[in-house]
């Protein structure tokens, strides 16, 4: 589904040049939960802005469904950005100026030809339980409810991937667990998430595990959380950067 | 995809739409506060600019229905009163003035004259009970006149008889009253059309009546006019269609010394320069506030766009292309220009109708309102002029935000 081979960002700053992400190379099948643990500057972030071409890579390819999208055009990554991913940002990102459902619904504005979208961003908050709370607007809402608004705006265009960066990193722990089942359950209808996060007791949520350590990506040992025996995992101890 | 199980249920509980034009109202309606200082600082801009062009036509209009009214080509004064006289044909302003009417004669007998009417002017007592302030009385031979006796023709059954007034639109009293002027009452026979010229606050008469009125003026008036016979005020004339108005005034100056002509075009360049003088503080008014709002309203825009950087980082992160999210800061800007400009032409609009006599008096220029096609274009060049000024100022913010790199914005937005 994903494959990502070779990829650099690089970035000149006064007196060096950076690399937030050196020379990755992994793969990510449909259906899986791909967690990307690191700590803040890692350049975790940078490898998901550049999987939805929100940036673009120095160097390498990035191929999602087969599709190079490096090569795209910025429309063209736009209209596959709106149909094929979707979106959960740490603090929501909710607009402010529309509520609960229109800002699930928005995403449909730049996919236009996906049918029944407003009747499928109701479903969509009821699944998340948040149909009661549909009418409000994003100040009226906890950062949990506003966390679970977002997820259902991610979900809204039906994307093949859902890439949620830091998504519990401002919730309580209590809030954090629900949406991590949220997640979770999410994955088992068949979604594939790509998560990004520094909370290494999330990793018995996710399928795959990849360490980001100074723009190097590398496979899990599983070591990192003792909750790690208790799921299956794959893999242990690959560097997968070359 | 992810399963949904559609209910059926939200579809009837809720029949929400979003769409471009709804996304741009909601971003409107909820900032209120700073929506409102771009609309205030729009509306200022279109208030301006409207009340400009709504004055210059004004006072063009003004210009064309009074030089249409005089219907001479040229006019004939003492030398020494042309001023004075420009004064009373422009702003109504009452002034008595007289030459020997001798020079009537002579005038009529120049070459490419084909007619020729006297007037007297003489200025009113203040305090009658039509005006506030004095009038200009002009006594007119019917016979001869073609000021007021077009404006009789196309009035059938009004007639100028014994004692019978025309007045300008200006003066109070309903048709039919009566109006005393130096002690003798008059009889209102019509009222004129308004010209915002000085006719507008004159008052015509026969001469033998105005003779009359002079006469008893030492009894009944507590102040004496004196009309002397034998002297006029001005000599209205109307050129022969094959004769150039210019050289017939060129010769009624060197044949009859002392006197001064005043022809249409000359007091045009007249009220040009006068006008001139508003028109270009109207018009570096429009452009110091459209100078001074472009930068401000840029300012707000950039303010704005720099707060919405986030927002606009979210919508590109979810597909939004980069013209789509241009549109849609471009649409607000247009929207909150539309929306000023309209509150700024309605409140110069009030203005106008509640205060027009006495702003186009406090400019000192002719002034009538112009006809409502005017009024329309000069509103839509306005509201096009305030589209342009809100495009313009937000353009540049609206580039450098559907520019940016959205991811490292979220980012930072979340740091």
């Amino acid at each position: 589904m994903i494959e990502i081979i070779g990829v650099t960002k690089s970035f000149s700053t006064d007196c060096s040049e950076v690399r937030a992400v050196d020379d990755v190379h992994f793969t990510v099948n449909r259906g899986e939960f791909v967690l990307i643990l690191g700590r803040s500057g890692s350049g975790k972030s940078t490898l998901l802005g550049m999987l939805s071409g929100l940036t673009r890579p120095t160097a390498g390819t990035i191929l999602l469904n087969g599709m190079d999208i490096s090569e795209l055009s910025d429309d063209a990554i736009s209209e596959l950005r709106a149909k094929e991913i979707g979106f959960v940002f740490q603090l929501s990102g909710l607009i402010l100026t529309i509520n609960a459902l229109e800002n699930v619904m928005l995403p449909t504005l730049f996919c236009p030809d996906y049918p029944g979208s407003d009747s499928r961003a109701a479903d969509l908050l009821t699944k998340v339980g948040m149909s009661e709370r549909a009418c409000a607007y994003p100040s009226t809402l906890s950062s949990g409810e506003m966390k679970r608004v977002a997820i259902a705006r991610a979900l809204v265009n039906a994307p093949s991937l859902l890439i949620a960066d830091e998504p519990t990193g401002d919730l309580d722990e209590a809030t954090e667990q629900e949406i991590m089942e949220l997640f979770r359950q999410l994955n088992r209808e068949g979604t594939t998430i790509m998560m990004v996060t520094h909370n290494s007791d999330l990793i018995r949520y996710a399928t795959h595990t990849y360490r980001m350590t100074q723009g190097n990506l590398i496979k899990s040992d599983g070591a990192l959380s003792p909750r790690l025996t208790l799921e299956p995992r794959t893999n242990v101890n690959d560097k997968v950067s070359s | 995809m992810v399963p949904v199980v559609n209910t059926g249920k939200w579809s009837e509980k809720i029949t929400a739409q979003l769409n471009f034009f709804k996304l741009v109202a909601r971003n409107i309606a909820n900032r209120p506060y700073r929506n409102l200082a771009t609309i205030f600082a729009i509306a200022i801009i279109a208030a301006t600019l409207f009340s400009a062009f709504y004055l210059i036509g004004g006072a063009q209009e003004s210009l064309d229905a009074g030089i249409s009214r005089m219907g001479a080509d040229i006019l004939v004064v003492p030398e020494e009163y042309s001023s004075a006289a420009q004064t009373v044909i422009l702003m109504g302003e009452p002034n008595s003035f007289f030459f020997k009417d001798a020079g009537f004669e002579q005038i009529a007998g120049i070459p490419g004259v084909a007619k020729a009417s006297l007037q007297i002017y003489v200025g009113s007592l203040a305090g009658q009970s039509c005006c506030s302030a004095p009038v200009q009385i002009i006594a007119i031979d019917p016979e001869h006149d073609f000021t007021v006796s077009p404006w009789l023709k196309e009035n059938p059954g009004v007639m100028l008889g014994k004692d019978d007034i025309i007045v300008g639109n200006m003066i109070v009293g309903d048709i039919g009253s009566d109006l005393k002027f130096y002690g003798h009452t008059f009889h209102i026979a019509g009222r004129l059309a308004k010209t915002g010229m000085g006719v507008d606050m004159a008052v015509f008469m026969r001469t033998e009546d105005a003779y009359v009125m002079a006469d008893e003026s030492p009894v009944k008036a507590v102040q004496r006019v004196t009309i002397p016979r034998g002297m006029v005020s001005a000599v209205l004339v109307k050129v022969d269609p094959s004769a150039s108005p210019t050289g017939v005034a060129e010769k009624i100056r060197t044949q009859i010394p002392g006197t001064k002509t005043i022809t249409p075009n000359g007091l045009l360049n007249a009220v040009s320069v006068q006008l001139g003088a508003i028109t270009r503080l109207l018009y570096s008014s429009m452009l110091a506030v459209t100078f001074i709002s472009i930068p401000l309203l840029a300012f707000i825009s950039a303010m704005v766009a720099n707060e919405r950087r986030k927002e606009v980082a979210i919508l590109r992160a979810l597909g939004a292309k980069k013209t789509y999210v241009m549109g849609l800061m471009l649409a607000e800007s247009f929207s909150l220009a539309i929306m000023g400009g309209i509150l700024g032409i309605c409140a110069a609009m009030v203005v106008f109708v509640g205060f027009e006599d006495l702003i186009a008096f406090s400019l000192k220029i002719p002034f009538i309102a112009p006809p409502l096609l005017t009024i329309l274009a000069d509103a839509c060049l306005t509201l096009v002029l305030c589209i342009g000024i809100g495009g313009i100022s937000s353009l540049y913010p609206a580039i450098i935000i559907a520019r940016s790199e959205p991811y490292e914005t979220i980012r930072k937005g979340e740091s």
